[in-house]
């Protein structure tokens, strides 16, 4: 095993450990979490499998296409954080309009609470 | 004019001007409700004492945001007209009535203010801004079928029946368009009413930056695909 290979296997090990230590959810989550750090690791041993396959995709070499997929899946992740993001802000949005109209004040000369 | 019409204002960082804009909107006989959008410059201090609504968002939301908020609000306190109004005085107050009245006739559900239907209003409006507002029109017209004069005009009014229908979720300037969309999806009555607006050298510079098109293209965009 070269030494590039263990790294690549420690830190993918790593990045799995961490996901289930503080991200666990759903089953569908984990499943495909499992599978992408087994596949990786089996990448990562076998390197020639990327090879045999980026031709078969019509790819020159496999690290252009574990590039390409790399690409993909990070946009994949940026997307759906970005649709995340959305959900918490509709959130909070609805939160600060609650506490605004609990705490509406008429302002005239006999200022009230509204409600 | 009666309490029954609730003008909405919403304010961020105006404390320069809202005082006036809200004295004449007072004078005139409205309910007026200010959602000061977590303003940072004292705006809160200055409209204190003034025989009007006000809330606050703890945070900066964004006008559209703001404009919910209010809408909410006056209907829970029995609102039968909602008109939104911009805080920085470049609307004006006369120009109320004409929009309201299409909505007490029961001919509209909503109705839209436009700088584009009388010749001296156009006139007022600066060359690059008309050039913008034409594509804006466009873009608005394609992304929501509905065809106006005037894009982004601060200026309309609802009847309580569309506020309660219509529900804002575009918290920042994109919620002009989400409108449209709002009420083609919604199949309500619309119709155009003319508006003066007055570019003052505050409003210019309170105002949304011409590039500022772009991002609410990005915003429609972004709502389509994560609705």
């Amino acid at each position: 095993m070269s030494p590039i290979q263990s790294i690549l296997i420690l830190l993918m090990i790593v990045v799995a450990g961490l996901y289930f230590y503080r991200l666990r959810s759903r089953f569908l989550d984990n499943a495909i979490v499992l599978l992408l750090a087994g596949g990786g690791v089996i990448l990562v041993l076998v390197p020639n499998w990327t090879t045999l396959l980026a031709h078969v995709l019509g790819v020159g070499r496999g690290t252009d296409l574990i590039m390409y997929l790399g690409g993909i899946g990070m946009v994949f992740v940026c997307l759906l954080l970005y649709s995340k993001l959305r959900v918490l802000q509709a959130q909070l949005t609805e939160l600060v309009r609650y506490q605004a109209i609990r705490e509406a004040e008429y302002t005239g000369k006999e200022s009230e609470q509204v409600r | 004019m009666g309490p029954s019409t609730f003008v909405i204002v919403p304010a961020y960082n105006e404390r320069a001007i809202i005082l006036s804009t809200l004295q004449s909107l007072i004078a005139a006989g409205y309910s007026v409700v200010v959602v000061d959008d977590g303003s940072t410059d004292g705006t809160d201090a200055v409209i204190r004492g003034l025989p009007i609504y006000s809330l606050r968002h703890s945070i900066n939301l964004g006008q559209g945001g703001a404009l919910q908020t209010g809408m909410t609000f006056a209907l829970q306190q029995g609102a039968e007209i909602i008109v939104h109004f911009d805080a920085d005085g470049q609307h004006k107050i006369e120009d109320i009535e004409m929009l309201v009245q299409p909505l007490r006739c029961g001919e509209a559900d909503v109705v839209f203010g436009s700088r584009f239907l009388r010749s001296q209003d156009i006139v007022a409006v600066p060359v690059k801004k008309r050039v913008l507002l034409r594509l804006a029109v466009l873009v608005n017209w394609l992304t929501t079928g509905v065809l106006l004069t005037d894009a982004h005009n601060g200026l309309r009014a609802l009847s309580a029946k569309a506020a309660q229908k219509i529900h804002l979720r575009e918290n920042g300037f994109a919620h002009a368009t989400e409108i449209l969309s709002e009420v083609s999806r919604l199949h309500l009555r619309y119709i155009e009413r003319p508006t003066m607006i007055s570019y003052t050298e505050y409003s210019n510079a309170k105002g949304q930056p011409v590039w500022n098109a772009f991002n609410i293209v990005v915003d429609l965009f972004l709502r389509g695909m994560f609705k």
